[in-house]
Formats: C-alpha cells, sequence, structure tokens
C-alpha cells in the first residue's frame, strides 16, 4: 500500500516537474563574483527566491460532492495538539476529551504488538531457516518463548523450569493457533458463506437468493450504489419487492425449436391426435420465419433455426421426432443451474428469454430444466398484497386536501426534524405505528409499504418554477422528486442545467461555480465567481454525517480550536466539514449575510442548501448565518 | 483668498472657522487641539503617499507622461520613429569622434522682443599653474562669444537647429605659452538688460533674492506690476572643462545650470555660504534648480565644425516657479513639519528634470485646498500657486490633469472641485469607504506575485488576454467632472469594483489560480480520486462476496458516481450506459454472468425492466463479437487458469480481506 501511494506520489512529482519545465519561468541566472577567503575571484550563479505572499492556515481536508456518512468513533485517533501555552494553561482539557473515549486513545498497546499476520509471516520465515535442523519444533519452540517474553514482558528467565513449562504449553496453543492461521489462507479457499464466483470455473449450483445475495444485502436502493457512503450502518430495508408484475410470455415462439412447440406437443398429445399438431405447426410455419431477423435472437440460435427450416421443409418427420422426442440428456454446469435459477425467479415461465440470456443453452433445455426442478421453483407469486388495498375514495382525494394536510403537518409540528429512515412494516398500513409517521416524515418511494400508503408524499404537479409555496414540494421544504414529480421538469434533462424546475438543484448538484481566496474577514473565504439571483441555489454544505453524539465529542475539539465545521442536520444527524467536505465550508460567518441555509429533504436524505439570501455580485465573498 | 496667504513659501494660514472664532482670544492649546484633529485625519494618508512618492522615484511601476491625461508631459514627438535607421545611429556615434573642437549651442531664438531674450556671454576661464612668489593663480578669461537668448521660451515653438550656437575653437584648449594651463572651465554671464522689478511681492516680505529670481518668469506672466529703474541683473555659473589634472569634465549631453546672481545683495553676501542663498533660509543645492534661474544648454564636442544643422535642440534659459519647499532629505524624517505643510512642499522633481513648465498659459492659478476633517465640521485652506501635486509634487501642468491625478492616485481622499475667481478651490476630505482593495485589471492581478514585479531582470508572466482597445471613446476632458455630484455621493466614492479583484487559490494545493485556469472548477468533480478508491476498497474489505461480484460492483458504483443519477427513472438508461461504457471491460475480463446478476438485482429492486435487461444483454453480446479474436484467447485463458479476473481481483485486494461482512449490514 505504501509502495504503490508512493509510487504514484513520485508520478505526480514527475508530470508536475515536466509541466513546471515547460510553463515556468526560466530562472535568471546573474553571474555574482565573490570573493573568496584565499582571495582568488569565483563567479557563482546567483538564483533569486522571490518572495511569495503567505497564506492563511488550512488543514488538510478531502473534497466531496456529497455527504459521507461515518461511524462513531470509539478511540481517540490523536491526541489534538493545539499550541503548548493551551496544554499548560489547561492541563484538564486533554484527560477530559479521553476520558470522552473511556480512556481509549488510538495506538496503545493493549495486548501485544504482534497480530495475526506479522505472527504467520514470521514463522513461515523462520521455518526456512529450521529446516535442516533434526527438530524442527524446538526451533520453533525457542522462538515462541521469546516471542512470549515480548509480549508478557514480565517474566524473565529466572525461574527456567517453570518457564520451560510454561512455554511448552504456550507452544502448542501458538502452533494451532499457526495452523488454524494457516489453513484459513490456503489459495482459492473461501470463506463458506461466500458464493463461488459465477463466472469462475468453480462456480456452484446455487438457489437464486444466494447467488442474488451479495447484490441483494449491498445494494442501496436510494443511492443505486453498492455499499453506498451515506446509507452504510443503517441499510434501508432491502427486501425488495415487485410491484408491476411484468411476466409476459411472449405469445410467440422464438423459433423453430421453441420450447412452446413442445408444450403445445405435450399437451396436445394428451388431448389430440398429433396429426392435427403438424397442421397447427404447418399455420404457424411463416410467423417463424420471419422472426430469426430480430435481433434478440442469437446468432447461434439463428443458425440451427435455418437447419432446421431446411431440414423442416425437406421431411418433417424428424423434426416432430426431435419436438416430441424426450428430453436430452444436457449437461447443466453449476453456473448454468444458478443463473437459470435466478432468471426463472425474474422471467417466470418466459423460456425463450430465459435461453437468451443464459446464452449456452436453448429454450428447449430450459424448459426441461424447468421440469425437473419444478419441485424447487415457486410458482410466480400471485398478486399478493403487503399493505392492504386501500380504498377507493382515497385514490381520488382531492389534490387541495392534501395541500392543506402538509401545510398543517408543518406547521403544527415542532422544529424537531428527525432523520428518514424507509418503513418497513409488511401487512400494516403506515398508521401511528410506522415509524416515518412517529417521526413526522412522509414515506418515500423507498419505503416498503405501498405505493399508494397515505403517509406517502404525492409530489408536485407544478407546471411553473417550483420556487413559490404554490408549490407543495417547496412548502414541504422537499426538493422535488423526479420520481413523483413529473410536470415540473425535475425529471426532464438530466444532462443540461437548465431545467425549468427550481426546486431540485441540491440533487442535480446544480452548484455555481466557488472560488476560494483569503478572505476579507478572517482566514480563508469563498467567493463567487458568477452573479447570482435571490434565492439562486449556490452550494451544498457537504461533509461526514455523524451522529450527534460523535459531533460533541469532536466539537470539543473543535471550540478549542475556534474552528467548527459543524452543521446540525437533524435530530439525529450533524454535518461536520472539517476532514471532508466542499467549498462552501470556507463561508464564513456573518451576522448580516449574503446567504442562507436551509435543511432540505432531498429523496429521502436531509441535505443543507445554500442559498442567496440577496442578489450577489461577481467575486463577493459569501456568508451565512452560523447561528 | 487675500493677499495675506501670497507667501511665495506660503506655511500654513488656517483660515478655518476655528480660527475665526479665536481670533479675539488665540488659545494656544485651542490651535494646537485643532492641529491635533487635523493630524488625526491627515497624517496617515499623507505619510503613505509620501513613501509611494519616494518609491516611484526611485522604482517607477509607471511613467505619468504615459497617462492620457497627462501626455502633455510626455515631452518628445514620435515623428522621428518614421525616419528612424538604425544606421543612423552609427552615424552619430561617427560624429562624435572627433574631440578637437568645442562647439556650444546657446539657444537663441529671435531676439526682437528684448524683454523676451537676455544675452548670454560665455568666457572661457583658463587657471594657470601658480608661478613662484604669486598669490593666487593666474587666470585668463578668453571671451568665446555672446548671443542673446530667449528667455523662458515656449518649447513647442522652438525649432529645432534655430538655437543659437558658440563655437570654442580647440587651439584654446592647446597649452599656451606663457602659462602652464591648470584647468580649464566655462564661465556663462547672463545679463539682463530689462527693467528692474523693483515692488516685488506685495507684502514686501520677499527676500530681495527670490524676487530676482522671479522676475524673468513673473515680468512674462504679469504686466500689472509696476516697473521702475532700468539695472542690469547678471547672473554667472561656471563649469569645469578640464580639471587640474587635464581630465575632461564636460562631456556631452545637456546640462542646465544654475545661475547665481552677481547682484550685490547685502543678505546674500552676509551668510554666503557654498550653499545658494535663498530667503535667509539654508537650501541645499537642489533647491536652486526650482527656484533660481537656469540655464540649459547642449553640449557636444565635435570635430566637424560645419555639423550645426545636425545640432539637437539647445534647451533655453527657463526659471521655474519659485515655491520654497521642504528639502526632499528632511521630509522623510520630520512627517509632522512636512505635514504641516502639505501644501508648499514642491521639491525638484528628479523624474521630470526636463519639464516643460512653460506650456501652461502663463495666468497664475492659485489652487486653494480646503482641508476637511473632523466629520466636516472643520477647516483648513492652503494656497499653492502651481499645479503640482500637493501628495507626490507631480507637476501636473494643467488643472484638469491635477485633478484627474489628485481623484486617481489618491484615493484615500475625496477631492471636489470648486470655481474659484482666483483659480480653484479643492475640498479634500478623507474617504471613508476607501478600503484598499484592488482596484486595477482583475486579470493583472493573476500575473503570479512575486514575479510579477520582479525587478532582477526578465520574467515570464503567465498569459493573459487584455483587451486593448485602439483609440478609445474618451469624454472630452471637462473640469466638471470633478464637480460634487449632489446624489449618491457616497456610493460614487465606494471602490466599486465588481468583479475578481482578488488572487485566487486552488482549494486543494493552496496553489495560486491562474487565469486561465478561472473557467473549470477542477476541484468539484463529482468523483473525486480518493472516493473512486474508497468505493473499492471498501468493496473489498469484505470477505464474502466474490471477486466477479465485487468487480462488477465497482464497476457499476464509479459508474453511478460518474453520472451521479438520481432518479429511479434514469435506471434503465444508466444501465444501457453501462453495458455501453464498459462492455467491453466486461467481456473482457469475463463478467458477463455477474452482469447479469447485477440486472436481475436491480430489477429485484424494481429499478429496471426485464426489456432493459434484455437489451442490456443484447448489446453485450453485439460488442462480444464486435471485440478482436484476442478475447476468445482470453476466454480461453481464464477458463483453463481457473480465472484470470479471479486471480487478479486476489492478489489486488491482497490482506485487505476479513474486515467486513455483507450479513453484518443487515444485522
Amino acid at each position: 500500500m505504501f509502495n504503490t501511494n508512493r509510487q504514484k506520489i513520485m508520478d505526480r512529482t514527475d508530470i508536475l516537474n515536466q509541466e513546471w519545465k515547460t510553463r515556468r519561468i526560466q530562472p535568471v541566472h546573474i553571474m555574482t563574483s565573490v570573493g573568496s577567503l584565499r582571495g582568488t575571484r569565483e563567479v557563482i550563479p546567483l538564483k533569486t527566491l522571490n518572495a511569495v505572499a503567505s497564506v492563511p492556515v488550512m488543514y488538510s481536508w478531502s473534497p466531496l460532492q456529497q455527504n459521507f456518512m461515518v461511524e462513531d468513533e470509539t478511540v481517540l485517533h490523536n491526541i489534538p495538539y493545539m499550541g503548548d501555552e493551551i496544554l499548560d494553561q489547561d492541563g484538564t482539557f486533554i484527560e477530559e476529551l479521553i476520558k470522552n473515549y473511556d480512556g481509549k486513545v488510538h495506538g496503545d498497546r493493549e495486548c501485544g504488538f504482534i497480530n495475526d499476520e506479522i505472527f504467520v509471516e514470521l514463522v513461515s520465515a523462520l521455518s526456512q531457516y529450521s529446516d535442516n535442523e533434526d527438530d524442527e519444533e524446538e526451533e520453533e519452540h525457542d522462538f515462541k518463548v521469546e516471542k512470549m517474553e515480548l509480549c508478557e514482558g514480565k517474566e524473565h528467565p529466572e525461574d527456567p523450569p517453570a518457564l520451560i513449562s510454561l512455554s511448552v504449553c504456550l507452544s502448542v496453543c501458538l502452533s494451532v493457533r499457526y495452523k488454524e492461521l494457516t489453513e484459513q489462507q490456503l489459495p482459492g479457499a473461501l470463506p463458506p458463506e461466500c458464493t463461488p464466483n459465477i463466472d469462475g470455473p468453480n462456480a456452484r449450483s446455487v438457489q437464486r437468493e444466494q447467488s442474488l445475495h451479495s447484490f441483494h444485502t449491498l445494494f442501496c436502493r436510494r443511492c443505486f450504489k453498492y455499499d453506498c457512503f451515506l446509507h452504510p450502518f443503517h441499510a434501508t430495508p432491502n427486501t425488495y419487492k415487485r410491484k408491476n408484475l411484468e411476466n409476459q410470455v411472449d405469445t410467440k415462439p422464438c423459433g423453430l425449436d421453441c420450447y412452446m412447440y413442445l408444450v403445445q406437443v405435450i399437451a396436445e398429445r394428451a388431448k389430440t391426435p398429433s396429426k392435427r399438431t403438424v397442421g397447427r405447426r404447418r399455420g404457424r410455419m411463416p410467423n417463424s420465419n420471419s422472426r430469426p431477423s430480430t435481433p434478440s435472437v442469437s446468432s447461434e440460435t439463428k443458425d440451427t433455426d435455418s437447419d432446421r427450416e431446411e431440414g423442416n421443409s425437406r421431411c418433417q418427420t424428424p423434426v416432430k421426432m426431435k419436438l416430441t422426442g424426450e428430453a436430452e440428456a444436457v449437461e447443466w454446469s453449476g453456473a448454468e443451474a444458478s443463473l437459470f435459477r435466478v432468471l426463472i425467479g425474474t422471467y417466470y415461465d418466459n423460456f425463450c428469454a430465459i435461453a437468451r440470456l443464459i446464452g449456452t443453452k436453448t429454450c428447449r433445455q430450459v424448459y426441461e430444466f424447468r421440469v425437473k426442478e419444478s419441485s424447487i421453483i415457486a410458482r410466480a407469486p400471485a398478486e399478493d398484497e403487503d399493505t392492504p388495498p386501500r380504498k377507493k375514495k382515497r385514490k381520488h382525494r382531492l389534490w387541495a386536501t392534501h395541500c392543506r394536510k402538509i401545510q398543517l403537518k408543518k406547521d403544527g409540528s415542532s422544529n424537531h426534524v428527525y432523520n428518514y429512515q424507509p418503513c418497513d412494516h409488511p401487512r400494516q398500513p403506515c398508521d401511528s405505528s410506522c415509524p416515518c409517521v412517529t417521526a413526522q416524515n412522509f414515506c418515500e418511494k423507498f419505503c416498503q409499504c405501498s405505493s399508494e400508503c397515505q403517509n406517502r408524499f404525492p409530489g408536485c404537479r407544478c407546471k411553473a418554477q417550483c420556487n413559490t409555496k404554490q408549490c407543495p414540494c417547496y412548502l414541504a421544504v422537499r426538493e422535488c422528486d423526479p420520481d413523483l414529480c413529473l410536470t415540473c421538469g425535475a425529471a426532464d434533462h438530466w444532462d443540461s442545467k437548465n431545467v425549468s424546475c427550481k426546486n431540485c438543484s441540491i440533487q442535480r448538484g446544480a452548484k455555481k461555480h466557488l472560488l476560494l481566496a483569503p478572505s476579507d474577514v478572517a482566514g480563508w473565504g469563498i467567493f463567487i465567481k458568477e452573479p447570482v439571483q435571490k434565492n439562486e441555489f449556490i452550494s451544498e454544505y457537504c461533509g461526514e454525517i455523524i451522529s450527534q453524539d460523535e459531533a460533541d465529542r469532536r466539537g470539543k475539539v473543535y471550540d478549542k480550536y475556534m474552528c467548527s465545521f459543524l452543521f446540525n442536520l437533524n435530530n439525529d444527524f450533524v454535518v461536520d466539514a472539517t476532514r471532508k467536505g466542499n467549498k462552501i465550508r470556507f463561508a464564513n460567518h456573518s451576522v448580516n449575510p449574503n446567504c442562507y441555509a436551509k435543511v432540505m429533504m432531498v429523496n429521502g436524505d436531509h441535505r443543507i442548501g445554500i442559498f442567496a439570501k440577496r442578489a450577489i455580485q461577481t467575486g463577493e465573498e459569501l456568508f451565512f448565518d452560523y447561528r | 483668498m487675500s493677499g495675506a496667504s501670497c507667501k511665495a513659501n506660503g506655511a500654513v494660514y488656517p483660515a478655518s472657522s476655528a480660527m475665526m472664532n479665536s481670533v479675539k482670544k488665540p488659545k494656544m492649546e485651542q490651535i494646537q487641539a485643532d492641529h491635533e484633529l487635523f493630524l488625526q485625519a491627515f497624517e496617515k494618508p499623507t505619510q503613505i503617499y509620501r513613501f509611494l512618492r519616494t518609491r516611484n522615484l526611485i522604482a517607477p511601476v509607471f511613467l505619468h507622461r504615459t497617462l492620457t491625461f497627462m501626455s502633455h508631459r510626455n515631452g518628445r514627438t514620435n515623428a522621428k520613429r518614421k525616419t528612424f535607421k538604425v544606421d543612423d545611429m552609427l552615424q552619430t556615434v561617427e560624429r562624435m569622434k572627433g574631440e578637437v573642437n568645442l562647439p556650444l549651442f546657446i539657444p537663441s531664438q529671435n531676439s526682437e522682443n528684448e524683454q523676451n531674450s537676455v544675452s548670454l556671454e560665455v568666457l572661457l576661464v583658463k587657471v594657470c599653474h601658480k608661478k613662484r612668489k604669486d598669490v593666487s593663480c593666474p587666470i585668463k578669461q578668453v571671451p568665446t562669444g555672446k548671443k542673446q537668448v530667449p528667455l523662458n521660451p515656449d518649447s513647442n515653438q522652438t525649432k529645432p537647429g534655430s538655437h543659437p550656437s558658440l563655437l570654442v575653437s580647440s587651439n584654446e584648449f592647446e597649452p599656451s605659452n606663457s602659462h602652464m594651463v591648470k584647468s580649464y572651465s566655462l564661465l556663462f554671464r547672463v545679463s539682463r538688460t530689462g527693467r528692474r522689478d523693483t515692488n516685488g511681492l506685495v507684502n514686501g516680505e520677499a527676500n530681495e533674492n527670490i524676487d530676482v529670481t522671479d522676475t524673468p518668469s513673473r515680468k512674462k506672466r504679469s504686466s500689472s506690476h509696476r516697473d521702475e529703474g532700468e539695472t542690469t541683473e547678471t547672473f554667472v555659473a561656471q563649469m569645469t572643462v578640464f580639471d587640474k589634472n587635464r581630465r575632461l569634465q564636460l562631456l556631452d549631453g545637456e546640462y542646465e545650470v544654475s545661475m547665481q546672481g552677481m547682484e550685490d545683495s547685502p543678505v546674500s553676501k552676509k551668510r554666503a555660504t557654498w550653499e545658494t542663498i535663498l530667503d535667509g533660509k539654508r537650501l541645499p543645492p537642489f533647491e536652486t534648480f526650482s527656484q533660481g534661474p537656469t540655464l540649459q544648454f547642449m553640449l557636444r564636442w565635435t570635430g566637424d565644425a560645419s555639423g550645426k544643422s545636425t545640432a539637437p535642440v539647445a534647451k533655453p534659459l527657463a526659471t521655474r516657479n519659485s515655491e520654497s519647499s521642504s528639502p526632499m532629505e528632511t521630509r522623510t524624517s520630520n512627517h509632522r513639519a512636512a505635514l504641516m505643510t502639505v501644501k508648499e512642499s514642491v521639491s525638484t522633481d528628479i523624474q521630470t528634470r526636463k519639464e516643460q513648465v512653460l506650456c501652461e498659459p502663463r495666468q497664475k492659478l492659485r489652487i486653494f485646498y480646503q482641508f476637511l476633517y473632523n466629520n466636516n465640521t472643520r477647516q483648513q485652506t492652503e494656497a499653492r500657486d502651481d499645479l503640482h501635486c500637493p501628495w507626490c509634487t507631480l507637476n501636473c501642468s494643467k488643472l484638469y490633469s491635477l485633478l484627474k491625478h489628485l481623484k486617481l492616485s489618491h484615493s484615500r481622499f475625496i477631492f471636489n472641485y470648486v470655481p474659484h475667481p482666483k483659480g480653484a478651490r479643492i475640498d479634500v476630505s478623507i474617504n471613508e469607504c476607501y478600503d484598499g482593495s484592488y482596484v486595477g485589471n482583475p486579470q493583472d492581478i493573476h500575473s503570479q506575485p512575486g514575479f510579477a514585479f520582479s525587478r532582477n531582470g526578465p520574467v515570464k508572466r503567465t498569459a493573459v488576454t487584455h483587451i486593448l482597445v485602439c483609440r478609445p471613446k474618451r469624454t472630452k476632458p471637462s473640469l466638471s467632472e470633478f464637480l460634487e455630484s449632489e446624489d449618491g455621493e457616497l456610493e460614487q466614492q465606494r471602490t466599486y469594483v465588481s468583479g475578481h479583484n482578488r488572487l485566487y487559490f486552488h482549494s486543494d494545493s493552496c496553489m495560486p489560480l491562474r487565469p486561465q485556469e478561472m473557467e473549470e472548477d477542477s476541484e468539484d468533480e463529482r468523483d473525486p480520486e480518493w472516493l473512486r478508491e474508497k468505493t473499492a476498497t471498501q468493496l473489498d474489505e469484505f470477505t464474502d462476496v466474490n471477486e466477479g461480484e465485487k468487480e462488477v460492483m465497482k464497476l457499476w458504483n464509479l459508474h453511478v458516481m460518474k453520472y451521479g443519477f438520481i432518479a429511479d427513472n434514469q435506471m434503465n438508461q444508466a444501465i444501457m450506459l453501462f453495458a455501453e461504457n464498459t462492455g467491453a471491460h466486461i467481456i473482457r475480463r469475463n463478467l458477463c454472468r455477474n452482469f447479469l446478476l447485477h440486472l436481475v438485482s436491480m430489477h429485484d429492486f424494481n429499478l429496471v425492466s426485464t426489456a432493459t435487461i434484455d437489451r442490456a444483454m443484447a448489446r453485450l453480446r453485439q460488442i462480444q463479437e464486435e471485440l478482436p479474436d484476442i478475447e476468445e484467447e482470453q476466454q480461453d485463458q481464464t477458463v483453463v487458469s481457473a480465472g484470470a479476473c479471479n486471480g487478479n481481483a486476489v492478489t489486488s485486494t491482497g490482506g485487505k480481506q476479513g474486515k467486513r461482512t455483507k450479513s453484518a449490514l443487515t444485522d
């Protein structure tokens, strides 16, 4: 890791040096004569370093454009240094600080400094020297004694027999541990709970849930990412549920060899004579002839299609033979079987599609496999209802009543804003027991409740810019949800910044270009590049999302530094831009600011938007009221 | 303003209301307190401007003559440039080579106008070696010529070559027979047979010397003075040509010699020192140039006596406006004293040594500076007779230029122009809105600090695009622009610069932002490198996620981070884009089934339709077919070698594994 980092740094410096060579000022060499001590005159080039104005202090931070949730720190990572005088005059501060972390400071040695990795490395390194010795065990044994001394630190070889007896039993423990560790490290061995790679050679035939387990558990439905940065420790209920059952089975067979014929044959053979079957098939022939040109059919199947056609046109019996023939003994690899089980859960009886996706099997083979597996695979779920269906009248409730409700809700509520967490209470409507309702949040599209849920925010139907209280989203201090507000433009023009809806700036990251310079007030300041209108969005205040407790602990240190980037997000969380953030963190405080901050609900997340309080001119420094 | 303050070297004449009140009982404390207030208001800015002035003299940042409103300070014309050839320089140098003759060009215009010309006599003074018993060195004066030269000529009217010239034969410098000549010097004697202006200054306080020196110019200006007596004044100056070691002291060039009166003046006689005597005060040598009469001439050693026509313009005798001034040397040391006499401090302007004072209409202009302080409740007035800037002693020559200069160069003050029967009144008050912010071209600030104004040699600056306007439309200079405006005055005084009047820095490196980097917001990318790396390492930490899954997840995460998808209804599009962008990579790394699993998972979350899965997989197949044959080889390899990607994934993740499990997340 260190080496790769180092390599990266070297590369960077190389690039920089190249750049400097090409574009920087060529040094002006002025020869000066210097009388040396011996009286001879020597000439050396004089290089003048120009004075460079100093800039305010800046502690390093990482750039970020979206909030990043971090865990509470249980140990104090470093003892902050604030100059000797602070420590001198207030020695209790550090003590109190450490007490906040229950006395845990990073780097405190608890049990010893040899961890498992070093241990294994050490033993394997020593074992190659002990090869030629008669007693390998002894060598290792000796070493272990030494090691134990190091670890325990208290034992001294004053009492050899006792020590030896101790070391013998320790060595036994250690060798057991060593074996444990080395066995685990066997190449290719994976922890039992890990499904083998489906694209790898060791792919096993597993159930659908197992194949998709990683994808299902790691995927964040809110960020569309795996193991996202924003919702890591409070995973959303990832129980996925299909809402639109789109298992329309292709009514047309995918080709001559399609399983459908087989199904028909089987079905009709049971009822009617086969002769009719042939007749039916004839009638279908033109249909299937037109099919091969569709792109969804893979070339392989096309080839076989044409083959079949030829054969078909020449004589029908062989085809019929094939169709009616029982399942060929096809080898299904583990990967194929797993994939089939995955796809059958999505496509149900659309075997043509499944075969297309598997690629290596025909739909007939798939069908046959399906038949074999029928005992295991559940039927396509019927229209099941987690939440009882709502009454019809609710569906047609008036828009206005809803808006009024929103207003009442917001007016009646206190200032407490709680973090949104998607609710998941199967077979129960969102009533007073629903966490969303109790937290006075709307249910979002991420909730597991029905989309008709009464607590859902319906989105706006504005045709204007959504920047007045006419817009229910704006009124509810929410940004327009592109999946709910379909008329205002929040769901259009993904690529351009010209969106008619002005209430979706945070989610789109439509920030203004900001420039950093020493402030006119204190330290660094942030300046706007282009003029903005009143109420225009300027930037999101990004940072680490930490719990209130963590904020209290960190805040103690920040207060001492007289420099805090903490920003209350809601009752549960605080945004801290100290370590990670974006440029707006440099905005200074003012009692007469030109910007204001607003915590908005943006697609289920609270985010802080910084907006212009008045029209701001080019190059003006930005301030907002920290209080 | 009455004549009471007409003293040329004026002291402070507070005509303030405070003064008026205390007239009956002039309390010293009151005056002093008032003075304290005055200092409080004006001391600091004045000090600053004094300092800046000195700095600009030593190392000019710009030349005043290049400013449009100071164009008259630019004495030379560019007319010659058109005909200039490099060879001319050689000719000029060659002509100089002969060094026998000393032609001396003394300006003399048409001397019909007696009042405008004086007679100049040039004598070659030879100081010979002492003979044994001689008390003093024998001196021989050889007259070389006498000419009429114009007095205070207008240089604009002077045509080059029209000046009289004197030629001193080189024979004169030959060792003479009888005496060994020790040194040669030129003695200039200017005699004026004009009528003597005896009444001088109205109050009669002025010293005779001043009176005399002043006369030539004043005479020209005002005929209102009564003239009496027909006397001859004589001024002399001496310059050494060869010193006693026979070293040449006078080289080619333009000279300006300060002349000293020969007249009997009891004061000057008594106090005569090596310095010029003026007003009974000792004056350093520089002052004589601004006060006394001077003679300008051009000296040229030529080998060719007939080269008169090519002789450069000889400078006419010029007398500067005489104003007393605190000497430059003392100014820096005693600011307070200087401050008191803010108005009168004019000293030699080194930079403008050759300036032509005389192009102004000779009508005497009096500028009254009215200093307002203590919330504009108190004022002090001072008058000046010239158009020099009181802070940087720059001779602005014109009232418009002066006002413009004051307004632009001394923005710590507010200047308001009020017409005055005798000249002009300028109200000076402190500019409360002055904030010291940069008011120049914002583009200039990007020239790297510390590099831009290096004096150590040529410096390469960053490339900046300037818009230069050739002959821009300028409003006709009018004094009315300096009149106090009634409305929105405060707004006007504010240094109102919209735009980027500061140097910006990169937020990651704290390096100055170069102008070409202004447009792109480099550090505001949606997926900074560290975050891309972080997402990869975070996924690598899982022990119970296999390599194929990890790889697809990483690819997808980077894809989402890059495009910043925010809506469910973007997902179909996102998937297609993903297949398009990373399809080749997925095929190469043999991840197709994992990709399919990812799609199915997305479908399970109800984010994509089955149609999208079909289309994405179809696109993947298509890409696979388009890929070159290497693919198949690679695929074979992967099958054989237990999955190349798997192996790679394992090695790359290394010891990272074993930290997290996905099952822990769902707990």
